[in-house]
């Protein structure tokens, strides 16, 4: 197959996987028990016309296949519903609220890959030093400390105690150091045990002896050709991880108080605005489809021996 | 080479980050010298802002429309009322200087301020306030809870100016009390005509601040309205606030909320969680403000449209065999106060004599429900005709004050008695509870100004009413229907509180509820914020806070 077929192929892939998530994220209405008309309005003041009208403004009057196949037009037309709360369009909130996030998770992932790749050389190179338990533990925190948890922890030391970094707010650098740390230290977890193994790995082989004995220095022999091997793996963890990342926005966004699709979504969870929900559900499956496309592209490139399997 | 310096940086700082947590407690007390709380200087401090963390964002900010108390807590600096409510229940002036009730109680006629204007700059006169109480009665606004304390108002005719006569369709004597609420605040007409829909997002009112901007879940913003000099009874500086600016920001997460006040990056957050009341009174940098809510406790409602709960004594069994003291201290660690009434202390009427009324007594409720023909079987659980005796206690999720905890505990404590509680926690309350009342015990609250709040929800409903939604004890009494109903209509103070003394006894006589606590609204501020201070419903007000 040529790379021209194989990117189109993807590109086809991913648009069924958008088309899929539309009538997943649609359904969402008609997934949650009960009437989704009185569950969004407080029942103590409701009157049976607040009930039609709302019933008809979500267009639940009609049967469920004009229903599905307008909303799919409008989400075409870039129109995703306006919010029962407060009769705000959608997409607009979403557009404005999402570089926010977007930062978030761009820092996040830079934070891990840096401490991931970092620790888990280092932690190979001296391997059972102390350095090397350091890395470990770290590691260990990072993957199965939660991130509310990790999020408070960090508020607590670099906020409450030390009054270095601020808690709360989303506006400069200063505010993005703690979200992106707690939330990249998962990833980063993830990250050392894999470079620290395949790093392990690739020291033991026979290239490395070689070039070791054609008297290369070590640290040549390390970064230079060592860790580039290694880095592959890690690769593949970073692609999986901008899914995660993007989940984790909605805790770590609510915990430190910034703006963000997360926090969007969350707080529309809670006022039970399902336009909002379903808005911000179907622009992350988007978001998620495009990255995970362009990581399974980019694989090819860097990847000689990926680009050969097809 | 970079990398290697780059490695040392992070390592170190890594290091740091796992060391440094031991190391929390000797840092917190170095700062505490700086501690410098003394009493507030005679003249209090102009200028300066005030960061107020709240826990929850409002849905908007037009008070015909907002539902949440968070909301009001924010509109409440925006928007005046006619009339405000003392702590001791008395109604004073406020935009109207004085008011007449008509003798059959079916009109108000208000005198109003001439000196006052919108923050845009429109007059406030009787014409403004015909058209915000014009604006709620009318189905396009979508009012909610300002609608139901409107009620009944029919219509309002402009006299004078500043004379507007307020017609209702039945007498009310909650009427005045409900006019306090901040949800029936007086907004500018010509904003609501310019924004339209989004007036919830540009509010405009007469309040002591201005609205300026709302970036959401960032932080809504209000500065200080120099033209103010209308303050009501329950502030003591009438005149402009001393702040130049408020800056509300929400911060849903209350260990970030709490650590945000200590780290002086906001420096007041409200809802203190229990947990956190105790190390925040050792804190030298910090204050805490609690006042109690006024309306109706949370209270367990029994269903009366289920067997057994329809009959008084299996109510009474239960009533004696909760020991409510042990669930509010255990849970609420004695930041919360239990309550013994269907209404809280605070409110008209509250019947003080009920305090201590009910006590725990598991062999009279075991002999109760003997003599109901309830026998133990062999796994303690009682049995009648082959059927089991079990009480579906339902709640909602999440857990919102520990209530799912409750029903834990009443759980443990029914089973002494031989009652299998089944609970289901549902996220569903409108359909499991207003839609199909499929629950035996159910629990709720509301903050309200006035007795008259009983009504609603222990009074007989219609089967009209009922078809919209299932009020929550199901009951009919027509001795509490006729008590709550001349509360309703009596004129006479002395009078009024009697009737609602006769209905609490009767209430809690029959068993219709188990009252828990009472919710304390509490707000941690740094020691250099004074005069935090909260009205009649706890809702916190801004008027005399200086920053030192």
């Amino acid at each position: 197959m040529t790379l021209v077929n194989k990117v189109l192929l993807k590109i086809s892939t991913a648009f069924v996987s958008i088309i899929g998530s539309s009538i997943l994220v649609f359904s969402i209405i008609y997934l949650l028990p009960g009437d989704p008309v009185l569950s969004m309005i407080d029942p103590s003041v409701a009157t049976p016309e607040m009930v039609a009208n709302l019933r008809k403004e979500l267009g639940l009057n009609q049967p469920f296949y004009i229903q599905f196949s307008e909303y799919f037009m409008n989400v075409l037309q870039g129109d995703f519903g306006q919010s029962v709360v407060n009769s705000e369009p959608v997409l607009p909130k979403i557009v404005e609220h999402f570089p926010a996030t977007l930062a978030l998770t761009i820092t996040s992932a830079v934070l891990s890959v840096v401490i991931g790749v970092t620790f888990g050389v280092l932690s190979a190179i001296y391997r059972n030093k102390w350095i090397d338990i350091i890395a470990r533990i770290i590691g260990l925190f990072g993957i199965s400390m939660p991130t509310f948890w990790s999020g408070i922890l960090l508020i607590l030391i670099f906020s409450v105690y030390l009054n270095w970094l601020p808690s709360i707010g989303s506006d400069g650098w200063k505010t993005l150091v703690l979200p992106s740390l707690s939330l990249g230290l998962v990833g980063a977890g993830f990250i050392i045990r894999m470079v620290r193994n395949s790093m392990l790995d690739v020291i033991n082989e026979q290239f490395i002896v070689t070039l070791r004995a054609k008297g290369l220095s070590e640290r040549v022999v390390m970064y230079r050709h060592a860790l580039r091997n290694a880095l592959i793996p890690a690769i593949t963890i970073i692609g999986l991880n901008i899914g995660e990342l993007l989940a984790g926005t909605v805790v770590i966004e609510t915990v430190f108080s910034r703006q963000g699709i997360g926090r969007i979504v969350a707080d529309a969870i809670m006022a039970k605005d399902l336009p909002v929900i379903q808005g911000v559900v179907f622009f992350s499956a988007i978001v998620y489809v495009v990255i995970n496309l362009l990581v399974d592209l980019s694989y090819s490139f860097i990847d000689p021996r990926v680009r050969r399997a097809h | 080479m970079k990398l290697v310096n780059w490695t040392k940086v992070i390592s170190i700082s890594m290091a740091l980050l796992l060391l440094l947590s031991g190391c929390a407690n000797s840092a917190s007390t170095k700062n505490s010298s700086a501690e410098t709380n003394k009493e507030a200087d005679a003249q209090p401090k102009q200028g300066g802002e005030l960061t107020y963390a709240l826990a929850t964002s409002p849905d908007s900010l037009d008070p015909h429309r907002s539902g949440l108390a968070v909301a009001g807590r924010v509109f409440r600096t925006i928007f005046d009322n006619l009339v405000i409510q003392a702590e001791d229940g008395s109604i004073q002036p406020w935009l109207a200087t004085e008011w007449t009730v008509s003798e059959d109680g079916k009109s108000y006629i208000f005198q109003l301020r001439a000196d006052v204007k919108f923050h845009d700059g429109t007059p406030f006169n009787a014409e403004a306030v015909k058209f915000s109480f014009d604006r709620i009665i009318d189905p396009k606004t979508k009012s909610g809870n300002a609608l139901s304390l409107l009620r009944p108002y029919v219509s309002s005719e402009v006299l004078e100016e500043y004379t507007i006569k307020i017609n209702l369709a039945t007498p009310s004597t909650a009427f005045l009390s409900n006019l306090s609420q901040n949800q029936l605040g007086i907004v500018s007409p010509t904003a609501v005509e310019k924004y339209g829909d989004q007036f919830g997002k540009n509010p405009v009112g007469t309040g002591p601040f201005k609205f300026v901007n709302w970036t959401e879940n960032a932080d809504i913003q209000v500065e200080k309205n120099s033209d103010y000099n209308w303050g009501p009874s329950n502030v003591e500086n009438k005149g402009k606030p001393y702040l130049d600016k408020i800056s509300f920001k929400i911060v849903p997460e209350e260990a970030t909320r709490i650590g945000s006040v200590q780290s002086g990056q906001v420096l007041a957050a409200e809802t203190v969680p229990p947990q956190n009341i105790a190390s925040l009174k050792n804190d030298p940098k910090t204050q805490l403000l609690t006042v109690n809510t006024i309306g109706l406790p949370y209270t367990l409602f029994f269903n009366q449209r289920k067997e057994p709960w329809n009959n008084v004594k299996a109510r009474q069994a239960v009533q004696l065999a909760i020991d409510v003291d042990s669930i509010v201290k255990t849970l609420y660690l004695g930041t919360y106060e239990r309550s013994w009434s269907p209404l809280t202390p605070g409110i008209v009427g509250y019947d003080k004599s009920l305090e201590g009324s009910v006590k725990v007594d598991i062999d009279k409720a075991n002999k109760i429900l003997d003599e109901l023909g309830y026998e133990k079987g062999s796994d303690g659980i009682r049995v009648k005709d082959g059927k089991q005796l079990t009480l579906n206690y339902v709640d909602g999720s999440p857990n919102r004050e520990k209530r799912n905890d409750i029903a834990v505990i009443v759980q443990q404590q029914l089973k002494r008695i031989g009652i299998k509680v089944e609970i289901n926690i549902t996220k569903d309350v409108a359909s499991v509870i207003y839609t199909n009342a499929d629950y035996d015990l159910y629990g709720n609250s509301q903050v309200n100004s006035d007795p008259n709040a009983l009504r609603a929800i222990y009074h007989t409903r219609t089967p009209e009413e009922e078809a919209v939604f299932k009020g929550l004890p199901g009951g009919s009494d027509t001795e509490l229907d006729q008590l709550l109903e001349q509360g309703t209509s009596e004129l006479d103070q002395a009078k009024r509180e009697e009737i609602y003394k006769k209905a609490q006894q009767k209430i809690i006589k029959d068993a219709w509820i188990i009252p828990i606590y009472v919710f304390p609204y509490t707000v941690a501020a740094s020691k250099t914020v004074n005069g935090i201070t909260f009205d009649a419903l706890g809702y916190p007000l801004f008027n005399d806070v200086s920053i030192e």
